[in-house]
């Protein structure tokens, strides 16, 4: 136990310097542009704009008040104390604050993420080796064969057909979060919003109609977001499968007599766990920009609004602060399933060095 | 001998057949689908004086038909679209591909290179960079295209659809210099997807490093670059080149993706998807009804896609026998 807590607590100190070494790189990009622009990153909140000679004279202010046109150590350490302070700029463009901006949107993205995560990883464990199990036989082609088609088709492609079919033939899942009869209710003064995710609050609030509203427009964001990662987990733990029933304890465990499911489930599987979620792991980043993809085609309002209300505006605040952001989330996956993986594989509890994502 | 053997799955058949039709079409893009003077730079045919807001159903004039723009009276050609993209898909693909490549050969390299604390840095940056979102880096240096267009010297304006360019008095900006030769989604492609090849480059070297011929070499005083050129290089290039490969397809798709989304990238083939994307869901409950909008594309990109997948997988089992193939898939 004490050795699964250190190994945590290695775990959990890679996100800080992670998130110093990014930081570092987004503000070495941002700083060739010019300082005007990166004076926004320090105006107050709630800014009353008057008039663009006040506006100009507020930024000359910060730039000489945050030593804009100083060398980049200085400018750097400076806005990473803003950002520690939770000061992360004023968006004229979004007229408001981007910290708040970022977390007032960010349950509908956590709501999207956390139900593919739970769909696609049990998903892609399993029929991955169960495809291993049925090496060669009907259901590892099938397996096969669907992995590579999902893999090879791009996600915003299956969106449009998904919803073709199941919102505009068989009207079944409907795109956004929440049905336009519905969504009154939460603006409501009688709704309690307990944690921002819709699933949740309609179980609290006694409304399973909400709960089961926001879960049908779930459906198909979840499935389209699962299929690419669905079917990367499902072939890297195939594979490792057919690794691991190569190894020795297995051919003595054959030996003994324990039935093929036996050792493919009761050997194999937890041993194969564990480098399978590491490789998903790596791949937390491109979940991101999957999501954020599958937010924006299925117009679920999440934190890709952002991304879309400030793309071409010259902002500096947003970009910088849905930077740090969205590394911050890739980061706090990446932890989770580090922690899934010592919960499943007793080897990484157990031991003291961890080369998993060697 | 080796040759040969590379020929006997048929997935290798299948890949290389794929990608000599696309390259086929890429090189013949001015003649199967010639340019009009009024496109400008731009590939895309544009249909004017249609008086439709219909996507056009194929014809003797647009053999693909044509997809409506927001531009009143104006169409996109399909097949133009799918012949011009083909060759956009293959020149993004091979130097983001190959950016991305280069930069993780030597950022790996660098990191074996030095040992000790100077590797663990640079193996800590590379696993910094893989908490890095892609969109992140498209967001960030479309905010730097951006600004840099405000310092160009070079402004653009719009005539009827059409771009046209003026000369400011202004001196260029840095960045104005670099985004007058790459796109903003090229660039996030290369700084932020070597992290892979960087990693693997690093094992690699120093696999081979502790090899007896490179100790030999080394004893003999065989001057370092030798040592790298003869006997590093040719030791680990085949798995780069295999990763490099497979990624190819992944790229385009990006590019498509976020062309589809509205951030960038200039892919003709998200282009029309993005134009067509109302029409996709077709009409009276019939999604094939405009079909032309969206199929001939999304077949382009799924199969250019695969292409690569393949050629990378049989590049893999190829180069490196020791692996059989049910690791593979």
């Amino acid at each position: 136990m004490a050795d699964y807590l250190r190994y945590l607590l290695a775990r959990m100190l890679v996100i800080p310097v992670t998130l110093l070494i990014v930081t570092a790189v987004l503000y070495g990009f941002i700083i060739l542009t010019p300082p005007e622009v990166r004076a926004e990153l320090y105006l107050p909140p709630n800014l009353q704009i008057k008039s663009p000679e006040h506006y100009q004279n507020l930024i000359n202010m910060r730039i000489k008040m945050y030593h804009l046109d100083d060398p980049y150590p200085i400018q750097y350490a400076l806005w990473l104390k803003s950002l520690v302070q939770g000061q992360w700029g004023y968006s004229p463009t979004l007229g408001e604050d981007v910290l708040p901006s970022l977390l007032r949107r960010t349950p509908a993205t956590l709501e999207l993420t956390l139900y593919s995560l739970l769909f696609f990883i049990p998903l892609g464990l399993f029929s991955g080796g169960w495809a291993a199990w049925q090496q060669g036989r009907k259901v590892d082609r099938a397996f096969r064969l669907a992995a590579f088609t999902a893999t090879s088709l791009p996600a915003f492609i299956s969106a449009l057909v998904l919803m073709a079919i199941f919102y505009v033939v068989l009207r079944w899942f409907p795109p956004e979060r929440l049905s336009l009869s519905l969504s009154q209710v939460i603006y409501d003064d009688s709704w309690n919003s307990y944690t921002g995710l819709l699933t949740l609050d309609g179980l609290l609030n006694r409304r399973l109609d909400i709960t089961l509203d926001a879960l049908r427009h779930l459906v198909l964001p979840v499935i389209t977001l699962s299929m690419v990662h669905w079917a990367t987990l499902g072939r890297i733990t195939r594979a490792l499968m057919l690794e691991e029933l190569q190894k020795e304890y297995i051919v003595a465990a054959k030996a003994r007599g324990v039935p093929n499911r036996g050792l493919v489930w009761g050997h194999a599987f937890r041993n194969t766990t564990a480098p399978a979620l590491a490789s998903s792991a790596l791949s937390a980043a491109t979940l991101f920009t999957g999501v954020m993809v599958v937010e924006i085609v299925f117009g679920f309002k999440g934190v890709s609004e952002l991304l879309l209300s400030v793309g071409g505006t010259p902002d500096a605040a947003p970009v910088l602060g849905f930077g740090v952001y969205s590394v911050l989330v890739v980061s706090l996956i990446m932890f989770g399933l580090d922690v899934a993986q010592g919960l499943l594989d007793p080897r990484i509890r157990e031991q003291k060095e961890i080369h998993a994502r060697a | 001998m080796r040759g040969r053997r590379y020929f006997t799955r048929w997935q290798n058949i299948l890949a290389l057949l794929l990608l000599a039709f696309f390259a086929g079409i890429a090189l013949a893009a001015p003649v199967l689908a010639p340019p009009e003077e009024a496109s400008g730079n731009t590939p895309f045919q544009r249909v004017t004086d249609v008086k439709d807001y219909k996507p056009q159903p194929p014809s003797s004039t647009a053999w693909l038909g044509t997809v409506a723009t927001s531009v009143r009276n104006m169409h996109l050609d399909v097949f133009y679209a799918l012949v011009w993209g083909a060759r956009s898909a293959l020149n993004f693909g091979l130097t983001a591909a190959l950016g991305a490549a280069l930069l993780g050969m030597f950022i790996g390299g660098l990191g074996a290179f030095f040992s000790g604390w100077v590797q663990s840095l640079i193996l800590r940056i590379t696993d910094a960079f893989l908490a890095f979102p892609l969109i992140v880096g498209v967001a960030l240096f479309d905010h730097l295209y951006f600004i840099a267009m405000q310092f160009s010297a070079v402004h653009i304006y719009f005539n009827d659809g059409l771009p046209q360019t003026i000369d400011t008095p202004l001196p260029p900006h840095p960045l104005d210099f670099v985004f007058s030769h790459v796109s903003p989604v090229w660039m996030a492609l290369v700084l932020f997807s070597w992290m892979p090849t960087a990693r693997l480059v690093n094992t690699l070297v120093m696999t081979v490093r502790q090899a007896d011929y490179v100790i030999a070499a080394q004893a003999t005083g065989v001057r370092w670059w030798r040592i790298l050129i003869r006997h590093i290089l040719p030791n680990t290039i085949a798995p780069i080149i295999v990763l490099t490969t497979a990624n190819i397809g992944g790229i385009v798709l990006i590019q498509a993706t976020l062309t589809f989304i509205g951030m960038g990238g200039e892919s003709p083939w998200g282009e029309i998807l993005a134009q067509g994307r109302h029409w996709i869901i077709g009409s009276y409950g019939n999604p094939l009804m405009y079909w032309w909008v969206f199929v001939p594309i999304t077949l382009a990109l799924v199969l250019f896609g695969i292409a690569w997948n393949l050629l990378g997988d049989g590049l893999n089992d190829w180069m490196n026998p020791r692996r059989t193939n049910h690791a593979q898939m």
